[in-house]
């Protein structure tokens, strides 16, 4: 036993991964590689139109094929209930089919290479309906309905009740969502400005990705209790939704998730496959495991929002932002998802992220015959950040004021309340543009590119700036933002933390056990997380919205402080100290001032255990974030804090040939605090890449609702020699709420990436496109266009 | 259900041709990068006996043999690459392997698989056009192997279509050892250096001598169901100075003489910008290289 | 459907399994052998996940024909378990905190092997192009060229 130990801290050190080890020796299970013991392999048939009627289906050839257990229609399945956001599809589809990808039957079977070939045996007779591709043809008059018929359903979700007219099937047109916001008065705004711009950008389809494909195992015992194996990032929310889509009670419902290869919001909402999976296990009384291919994780897995977005903004000769006209159409697909509620988010970015004193914002979500979008990383702000930060530029350029002041002027400072009820008690906006900039060389590199751009030469070279807010400490769009954590210490020091949060690949289970080893004075190989079982761990929202680290940090850290607290009063107890001066470091009990060791935790934990009290070191804590809902005007203080950055972006075009490379991007990320280094910069190197792709690379082309390219060979992920140099600092603002003065990361680093390439782009040849992505083609075709290309 | 229902895996060539006579419905495997996924597809429907030609050892390697270099057809692109002879005589097909598929393909796909699979945008077509390759062939009718060898360009047929008859095996590629003063490029259009299926291709080939192009090839990929010679811009380019009026000229052949289809990776109007563009970069760059 | 025998070694292991003709080693491997951390990506060999070595050179495993494999030596993630290389790179991906969901890593490492053997010392450019065949949708790449980097240092 050491006689003293000084104090000494994890935070902002660089801590590998607690599953990094399993990972990189090919031994982690994920779904894929799980097998239950009986199983079946389930398949799904899709449509083969766009939009039809389901005149018959005739499954008898596939049910005589041997080896084949079951095969389903909305016909065996009449107790199904609709799903989704808006409630406005079966996972069956009954009628008609609204997209290529919708779900008609389902075989069991017991080799995917069976069930393969029973789908082939499925006859389907169709009519064909008018296919609605664009959502402006879906709202003209007279326009096709793509959800006539009532499903008598109604949405539950308590949260969207704000969200006007939302989508309930049987409306008389073919608006799924409407949402409408309002600040100040913008027709004053207008007057007031010396300078109006207006324009309409076009944001595309892009979809997650997530390198392990999508998959799920179900199965009841012989009461009838139901077991998932589930990819999911809401394991809590999605017991009752399951209860209330298969008309059974949630607490027969149990989630396990095993590892998971890649989230990225994909796995927020119950897609069909799952409860059409549960019916194979229900016809079959067998365990079903049901495992996409990668064209099929293309054609039907969530993309992110496309939407049209026209901004009206204005400013003053001094620079002062006056107003912020915005409407949008989002192309809903053919059903309500996650990507309808975007607006929550752009709203934000539109009111927010700089000073405007008068906002006016509306959307629409259309129904189309499309792929419909959920939720992806940045929900809807690298779209709308995309607007409003070249907007920016072109209004700096127009009164003469350099790309950076204007921005300095307009943002916002610590202890602002922004007219939408959001309460910026830390911020680090203006350090992050300054860095930014310094860093990058940015205002000397703007100069002397813009001198550059009309003197001959094939390649140009171009940097561009541009921001972001985004929510850093949770958001309360649920009843609920909480999440709960169980702590239990063995009686040899070991730490078992239980915690509602899921991993996904991003490190949430380091950071906790991370922030658990801080309060207790532990190394980290003395905790062991569980967090993957709704039978055993506690409640928590799920994964989303940048929260785990703040909201599960924060829970993680309550439990452990009772820990604590417990540990120190019977120590003091035990050697007749003040518990006040006593502190726990290295798996010891010690003196706070001098560092002079009591006796081992260990010890303490035995003696504990084992005296006449008996008693266990077992805490739990429950961490509900200080933030409010918004009002039905989408106002309020909906996080608990709010995470801030600047990036820029240095761009070489090629004239020639209209491709950008991107050479560097400079990041300034205000989060907080640094609480794993290496853990941090992963997030943010993945983000950048992954706003990289999203500007530069990767589009899901959709022809009349058809995907085009629904494979890697012509969906163009970023590959590694195309990176950028990157430089990210962090700047430290110390949240007030945060664990240890910590903000969500997760989502900040894709969100401005695109925005600033367009001004890149623009400060490299003068030409501003204002429709993503920015394609080989379509930069050489606007280079064309303005005379550009040498 | 496919109809596969024999496997077998000659050790000799003419074991093979033999039994590719006498079976007549036969799916050939040589590297599998391109026959695994187009099956699984079903762009590709099994004959009767796939036939594994990997075991056959007259298919591999390379020689120098009466001033060509042959490459046997099941020769991977990283064994290309890898080889002096390739390296000394035929650099072309160096460069062009590095910015084929990724690496783990470059070990396992074939020059014979890349060719026999006819496809306009096949990465080795153009650059084996340029160099003058032909293609050695081998069957065996009756009693006697029988062979036969024909230029490249003739072989093709369509996407996916070649000359090959049921019967017949590629057995290799020969391509003349290029004479002194030979200057050769190889275009693959592209936004990253390889794993990228390109949206044109341009080669460019010929004796340089005093500033002069003689015996000119040109070929372009992915603008026609095959790649294509580019005989007006050979023309343009034939005994002229390269200088900046003849680069224009051929620039502007080029442009004119392709006439590719619109689909996911470029419309035909970007194509043929592009054929314009770089058939102009490549003739610069062999002017202010040579 | 026509079956067939092959024998071959599978981490040093002799091994002989009976599969259908046109079945993928990537298939053969996971759910004949048995041994899952060799991963399903896409079946295109368009991003690495299933990479192999075969007579220690590295494919894609999805493009492969498990019959190739018969009278070969096959060598998955599991196998580097027994290769001092191997761990090394393996310890450097959980070092320079290049494992984020994990998915992408077999693949990688496999990749990484392959690379480090043929250019013990290769640039960060080079390791770039080494792993251009191998996707990842989380890290963005830095720290596994870090790793590999690393991993080619030691």
């Amino acid at each position: 036993m050491p006689e003293a130990i000084q104090k000494d801290t994890l935070i902002g050190k660089r801590i590998t991964k607690l599953d990094a080890p399993e990972k990189a020796g090919g031994k982690t299970r994920y779904i894929q590689d799980l097998d239950v013991q009986g199983q079946l392999y389930g398949k799904i048939l899709r449509s083969s139109r766009v939009h039809a009627k389901i005149k018959s289906i005739d499954t008898s050839a596939a049910k005589a094929l041997s080896g084949v257990h079951a095969v389903i229609t909305a016909a065996d399945v009449p107790y199904q209930r609709p799903i989704g956001v808006a409630k406005d599809h079966f996972p069956l589809k009954t009628d008609r089919v609204r997209s290529l990808r919708d779900e008609i039957a389902a075989v069991a079977a017991e080799s995917e290479a069976i069930a393969e070939a029973a789908l082939k045996l499925i006859r389907v007779e169709y009519e064909d309906l008018p296919v609605l591709a664009d959502p402006n043809e879906s709202l003209k008059p007279g326009a096709p309905l793509i959800h006539p018929e009532p499903h008598g359903a109604t949405a539950k979700h308590d949260h969207l009740k704000q969200a006007q007219g939302i989508a309930y099937a049987g409306k008389p047109d073919n608006i799924a969502m409407v949402f409408d916001y309002a600040q100040g008065d913008v027709a004053a705004g207008e007057r007031e400005s010396d300078v109006v711009f207006e324009d309409t950008f076009h944001l595309h389809y892009v979809t997650h990705c997530c390198m392990g494909v999508s998959g799920i195992i179900a199965e009841f015992d012989s009461s009838g209790n139901l077991l998932m194996y589930s990819n999911t990032q809401v394991p809590f929310l999605h017991k009752r939704e399951f209860a209330e889509i298969l008309a059974m009670d949630p607490a027969r419902i149990r989630i396990i998730q095993p590892p998971i290869g890649g989230g990225f919001g994909s796995k927020l909402d119950i897609y069909p496959f799952e409860p059409i999976t549960v019916f194979l296990a229900r016809a079959t009384g067998r365990p079903v495991k049901l495992i996409f291919t990668r064209e099929e994780e293309f054609l039907a897995s969530p993309t992110r929002q496309p939407v049209i977005l026209t901004l009206r903004s204005g400013c003053k000769k001094d620079g002062t932002l006056t107003f912020r006209t915005v409407s949008t159409l989002h192309d809903n697909g053919a059903y309500t998802s996650w990507g309808a509620t975007t607006p929550f988010v752009m709203m934000q970015t539109i009111s927010s992220l700089y000073r405007v004193p008068h906002c006016l914002y509306h959307t629409k979500a259309v129904y189309t015959n499309n792929p419909y979008a959920g939720s992806f990383r940045g929900y809807g702000n690298l779209q709308a950040t995309f607007a409003v930060e070249q907007h920016m530029d072109m209004m700096a350029e127009a009164i003469g004021m350099d790309p950076l002041a204007f921005r300095l002027k307009n943002a916002q400072d610590p202890g602002e309340v922004t007219p939408q009820g959001m309460h910026f008690k830390s911020c680090g906006l203006k350090e992050c543009l300054t860095t930014a900039a310094e860093a990058s060389g940015f205002l000397a590199k703007a100069g002397a590119n813009r001198a550059n751009r009309d003197k001959p030469g094939r390649f140009k070279h171009g940097i561009g700036i541009a921001s972001m807010l985004h929510v850093g400490g949770g958001a309360k769009i649920y009843p609920s933002d909480g999440c709960g954590t169980i702590l239990k210490m063995d009686d040899f020091g070991s730490v078992t933390l239980i915690t509602g949060a899921s991993e996904i690949g991003q490190g949430s289970e380091t950071v906790l056990a991370q922030l658990v080893c801080e309060e207790l004075g532990l190394p980290l190989s003395a905790v062991r997380v569980i967090n993957n079982d709704t039978e055993i761990t506690p409640w928590d929202v799920g994964v989303h919205a940048s929260r785990t680290t703040f909201i599960a940090g924060n829970s993680a850290i309550g439990a452990a402080k009772k820990a604590r607290g417990k540990i120190l009063a019977a120590a003091g107890k035990m050697a007749d100290l003040n518990p006040d001066e006593l502190d726990l470091r290295g798996g010891h009990i010690v003196e706070a001032k001098s560092g002079k060791v009591v006796m081992t935790l260990a010890k303490l934990l035995r003696q504990l255990h084992f005296s006449d009290k008996a008693e266990l070191v077992m805490t739990s804590f429950y961490y509900e974030p200080p933030s409010k809902h918004q009002d039905k005007h989408f106002k309020g203080d909906v996080s608990a804090a709010y995470a801030w950055a600047t990036q820029v972006v240095e761009v070489e075009v090629d004239t020639d040939t209209g491709i950008v490379r991107l050479l560097k991007v400079t990041g300034a990320h205000d989060v907080g605090r640094v609480l794993n280094r290496l853990g941090i910069e992963g997030q943010i190197e993945g983000g950048i890449v992954m706003g990289q792709g999203y500007a530069l690379t990767e589009e899901l082309l959709v022809e009349n609702g058809v995907v085009r390219n629904p494979g890697f060979r012509d969906y163009k992920l970023v590959t590694a020699p195309e990176i950028p140099e990157m430089d990210v600092r962090f700047i430290e603002t110390m949240d007030g709420e945060g664990p240890q003065g910590a903000k969500g990361v997760g989502e900040a680093p894709a969100i401005c990436i695109a925005a600033a390439t367009a001004n890149a782009i623009e400060n490299a040849t003068g030409v501003r496109i204002m429709a993503l992505p920015f394609t080989p083609e379509k930069v050489y075709r606007a280079l064309k266009a303005k005379g550009q290309h040498h | 259900m496919t109809a596969l229902d024999n496997y077998i895996a000659p050790t000799s060539l003419e074991q093979a041709v033999e039994q590719l006579q006498e079976l007549g419905e036969v799916t050939i495997l040589a590297g599998g990068t391109d026959l695994m996924p187009q099956a699984n597809a079903g762009r590709v429907k099994f004959k009767r006996t796939l036939m594994n030609i990997r075991r056959i050892p007259e298919l591999r390697g390379i020689v120098r043999e009466d001033g060509e270099i042959r490459i046997g057809a099941l020769t991977t692109i990283a064994e290309i690459m890898a080889h002096p002879l390739v390296s000394e005589h035929l650099p072309l097909l160096v460069s062009t392997g590095d910015h084929f598929a990724s690496g783990q393909i470059r070990n396992a796909a074939t020059l014979g698989g890349n060719i026999c699979n006819a496809s306009p945008a096949g990465d080795t077509l153009v650059p084996l056009m340029v160099l003058g390759a032909s293609v050695e062939l081998a069957s065996k009718p009756d009693d006697k192997l029988f062979r036969r060898s024909m230029p490249l360009p003739e072989f093709f047929v369509g996407p996916g279509k070649t000359r090959l008859a049921p019967a017949e095996l590629l057995t290799a590629v020969r391509i003349p050892i290029p004479p002194k003063g030979f200057v050769a490029r190889f275009h693959k259009f592209g936004t990253r250096p390889a794993l990228d299926i390109s949206a044109i291709s341009i080669g460019v080939a010929g004796v340089l001598k005093d500033g002069k192009l003689s015996q000119v090839r040109v070929a372009f990929g992915a603008v026609a169901p095959t790649p294509v010679c580019g005989c007006a811009t050979e023309e343009a380019l034939e005994g002229k100075k390269l200088d900046a009026a003849t680069i224009d000229a051929a620039a502007q052949a080029a442009q004119d003489e392709v006439h590719p289809i619109s689909d996911v990776r470029a419309s035909a109007w970007y194509r043929k910008e592009m054929i314009h563009n770089m058939t102009r970069r490549i003739l610069e760059d062999v002017a202010a290289n040579h | 459907m026509s079956q067939q025998t092959i024998d071959f070694t599978l981490n040093g292991v002799p091994t002989r399994v009976s599969v259908p003709v046109q079945m993928s080693a990537l298939e053969m491997i996971r759910n004949v052998a048995g041994l899952t951390g060799t991963k399903y990506g896409c079946g295109e060999g368009e991003c690495g996940a299933c990479t192999i070595l075969l007579d220690g050179v590295s494919l894609n495993s999805c493009l492969l024909f498990a019959v190739e494999c018969d009278g070969r030596a096959v060598t998955t993630i599991e196998g580097l378990a027994a290769d001092p290389v191997g761990l090394r790179i393996e310890k450097a991906f959980v070092d320079a905190g290049a494992v984020q969901c994990g998915f992408c890593t077999p693949g990688m490492v496999m990749q990484a092997k392959q690379l480090l053997e043929q250019n013990p010392h290769p640039s960060r450019e080079e390791i770039q192009r080494g792993i251009e065949g191998n996707l990842c949708r989380c890290t963005g790449y830095v720290k596994i060229v870090d790793a590999i980097e690393a991993a080619s240092k030691e």
